[in-house]
């Protein structure tokens, strides 16, 4: 089961052109399922990267603009795009001129996945 | 002597009338040039009676900090702290190494015994055919000659149709916009 679901995330992978990563994780960074294409993306910093998000997200919410679902950060060689899934959080890293339409448009194809994965971390 | 204390029993008789006369026009509460501007400021001088021990606790009992006054403070403080933008909190949220560690194999165990107890109906793949009760009946039941014969001559049809279609356009397709 769990390689049907990394099949098809591999899938999404594929069909935006300049994806690199899908990542789901908990709030605090720690992966539960993670699918890449085998180059590109340093690792190193992601475990601190993903709780980053999270408080980002919650202080985002204060400034009086609304509750915060998604965040976009753009640098000079990635784009990364965060999602508010809690207790999950989806990230997907992409390339700087990837179309970011596209990749926010893999929430709703990802969604149904997310309800089964939510169990194991509540459960926690 | 009579004459006097008459006279003077008269005048005091007026006196009273006057004073009759005077009060009921005035009401109570107006103010006039006998109400006092201080209501009565001796009796209610703080310092006179602060000296009054008996009395200190029972009239200051509402200044004094009750429990409420530190519940709403602390409510106040606790609101104020989730209502700051506080950047510097950013930097608490590191996991240690073995914790981290811990976490990623707990994970992994419980979503593998999670989908080797089948719980993923919400992820079946969804069919065409997913309305019919029993398809694997009706599949597996063979097409009659007359039924295929029919399909395709419709298909045909429907083919024959579609590519007679034509556009015979009479006017320019490209419209210049008149832009002056």
């Amino acid at each position: 089961m769990s390689d049907d679901i990394k099949k098809y995330l591999d899938g999404l992978l594929q069909k935006v052109s300049g994806l690199y990563v899908i990542q789901i994780t908990d709030r605090d960074g720690v992966p539960l399922l993670r699918v890449s294409q085998e180059k590109n993306v340093d690792f190193a910093l992601m475990p601190s990267f993903i709780p980053t998000f999270t408080t980002a997200c919650d202080q985002a919410s204060k400034l009086g603009l609304g509750r915060n679902k998604t965040i976009i950060s753009m640098y000079s060689n990635y784009q990364v795009v965060q999602m508010n899934k809690l207790p999950l959080i989806l990230t997907f890293v992409g390339a700087e001129n990837c179309n970011t339409g596209h990749i926010l448009a893999l929430e709703h194809q990802v969604d149904g996945y997310l309800e089964d994965i939510k169990q194991a971390v509540t459960e926690a | 002597m009579d004459y006097v204390h008459s006279v003077w029993s008269y005048l005091a008789s007026i006196c009273n009338c006057w004073q009759c006369t005077e009060d009921p026009g005035a009401q109570p509460n107006e103010p006039n040039e006998r109400t006092h501007l201080l209501v009565d400021p001796v009796n209610h001088s703080p310092a006179l009676r602060r000296s009054n021990s008996d009395g200190l606790s029972t009239d200051y009992a509402h200044s004094l900090p009750k429990k409420d006054d530190q519940n709403a403070l602390s409510r106040l403080v606790q609101n104020t702290a989730i209502n700051m933008i506080n950047v510097g909190a950013m930097d608490c949220h590191s996991l240690e190494h073995q914790e981290y560690a811990d976490r990623i194999r707990l994970y992994s165990q419980r979503l593998h015994q999670q989908w080797n107890n089948g719980q993923h109906a919400s992820i079946a793949p969804k069919g065409l055919l997913k309305d019919v009760p029993s398809h694997q009946f009706y599949l597996s039941k063979p097409i009659h000659p007359d039924d295929t014969a029919q399909i395709k001559l419709f298909t045909e049809k429907a083919h024959i149709s579609v590519s007679a279609i034509q556009i015979d356009h009479k006017e320019a397709v490209v419209v210049p916009f008149r832009i002056p």
